[in-house]
């Protein structure tokens, strides 16, 4: 039985912050290492977490999510309603998916996610989180100055645009739906879905257009 | 606990870095650190809430001026040497001193190929207790802080809001974190941004939280 006791916690990361060696990369040998000899960890374990989230789970499923929300009104509106049976059509639900909720931009209407408190994140559909996503300056001023933030991603509002700031404190995670952009008429979800940016899913990217994305 | 990991409308950070590159890690060792945590055995009482307790409880000089990926080693250190799996002076070293009693077997390869990649957390559980609010419903947000973990945000203690909508009864993070499994009502919350800042950019803003029914006063 785990003993959950914040003092004790708090005692065992002085020891760590005096004694853990300098460099991140010589914590992360040694962990590693102690974890492989201790059997506390499989090496292929290891290997395959890294490869599955270096190419398989990334924005590019948001990006297929999005772009059939955009084709087919049927499966927006599921996806509006619930998120998770949404995903599930493409076999995306993991880590982060278990409870997704989607929030829809319009003309008038500028949804952002942050999470204040640690890093959720909607991770199933759009990979790791990138580091501003976790770095305190993001955290902190997100919620206070949204536009602030914007601007400085190349996102300026006219007075007329709601914000709306998401903060992800329970297990539910928040998945943005971007505007369709103009001139995409008749286009396939595969062409759709290259031109959707992980930052628009997020929120902090808003108007999308061809020549644009991870495509 | 007012711990250093509250920033939600912290001053004096400096810009947000729009320039990173996408990628999922951007050095050798954010990716070891992510494969070993993802990897490592855990016992059935570490949960979510426990791992973000125990990162939250990182001396403020780390918290502020680590990697994320290396804030999870010395979290995962932490419940590591608390559970008895390995001392400090091993993870120091690298080296083991001794086996890990009663730890239960790793995942395989195979496993997170096949199955846990695709494990979502369910939090939604059972409670006897209706929910005492709806939509539209104001509410007033406890002005206390709590001994221990919590997801309740110091920038909304005591402010008011409105009931967005209500999200069925979800495991309450406060008792989570001490390893005690129970369900309460949630709730996603809306606050006007000028009822949250002084210095709100756009009083039409808006900001939004998901609270847990004892997260608000009492009515």
């Amino acid at each position: 039985m785990t003993k959950h006791d914040s003092r004790k916690i708090q005692q065992i990361h002085e020891e760590l912050h005096s004694h853990l060696p300098p460099e991140p990369a010589l914590r992360a040998k040694a962990l590693e290492s102690l974890l492989v000899e201790k059997g506390l960890v499989d090496p292929q374990a290891i290997e395959t977490w890294i490869e599955v989230y270096s190419e398989e789970i990334g924005p590019k499923r948001g990006a297929k999510v999005v772009a059939r929300a955009w084709r087919d009104p049927a499966f927006k509106a599921l996806l509006l309603e619930d998120g998770t049976k949404a995903i599930a059509q493409f076999d995306f639900v993991g880590h982060g998916g278990g409870h997704l909720k989607v929030l829809e931009n319009t003309d008038k209407l500028h949804n952002m996610v942050v999470c204040t408190l640690c890093s959720c994140y909607p991770i199933s559909v759009l990979g790791v989180p990138p580091n501003w996503y976790k770095t305190a300056a993001y955290r902190a001023r997100a919620i206070r100055e949204p536009r602030a933030v914007l601007k400085e991603f190349g996102v300026e509002l006219d007075g007329e645009t709601e914000v709306r700031v998401w903060d992800s404190t329970s297990e539910l995670r928040y998945l943005v739906l971007p505007q369709r952009p103009d001139g995409t008429d008749g286009w396939d979800e595969d062409r759709l879905a290259a031109i959707v940016t992980r930052n628009s899913m997020i929120g902090t990217e808003r108007d999308l257009g061809p020549g644009k994305g991870n495509g | 606990m007012d711990t250093i990991h509250d920033l939600g409308g912290r001053q004096g950070f400096g810009r947000v870095d729009t320039h990173e590159k996408e990628e999922a890690f951007h050095s050798d060792w954010e990716a070891r650190i992510y494969g070993t945590v993802r990897a490592m055995t855990r016992p059935g009482d570490w949960s979510i809430d426990w791992f973000r307790h125990c990162r939250e409880l990182t001396p403020p000089v780390d918290y502020l001026t680590r990697n994320y990926y290396d804030q999870w080693l010395q979290a995962y250190a932490a419940m590591l040497v608390n559970s008895g799996y390995a001392s400090v002076e091993e993870i120091v070293a690298g080296k083991a001193a001794g086996p890990a009693p009663d730890a239960p077997p790793p995942m395989t390869g195979e496993f997170v190929r096949t199955t846990a990649k695709n494990v979502a957390i369910i939090a939604e559980r059972d409670c006897e207790t209706p929910p005492a609010y709806a939509p539209g419903d104001k509410v007033t947000v406890r002005s206390a802080g709590a001994p221990g973990h919590t997801r309740l945000p110091a920038y909304l203690r005591g402010r008011r809001g409105v009931v967005e909508a209500y999200r069925g009864t979800h495991i309450l993070p406060d008792a989570n974190a001490l390893g005690e499994e129970r369900a309460e009502p949630l709730y996603t919350v809306g606050f006007n941004a000028a009822n949250l800042w002084p210095d709100a950019e756009d009083s039409r803003d808006r900001m939004y939280a998901d609270m847990w029914e004892s997260y608000f006063e009492p009515v």
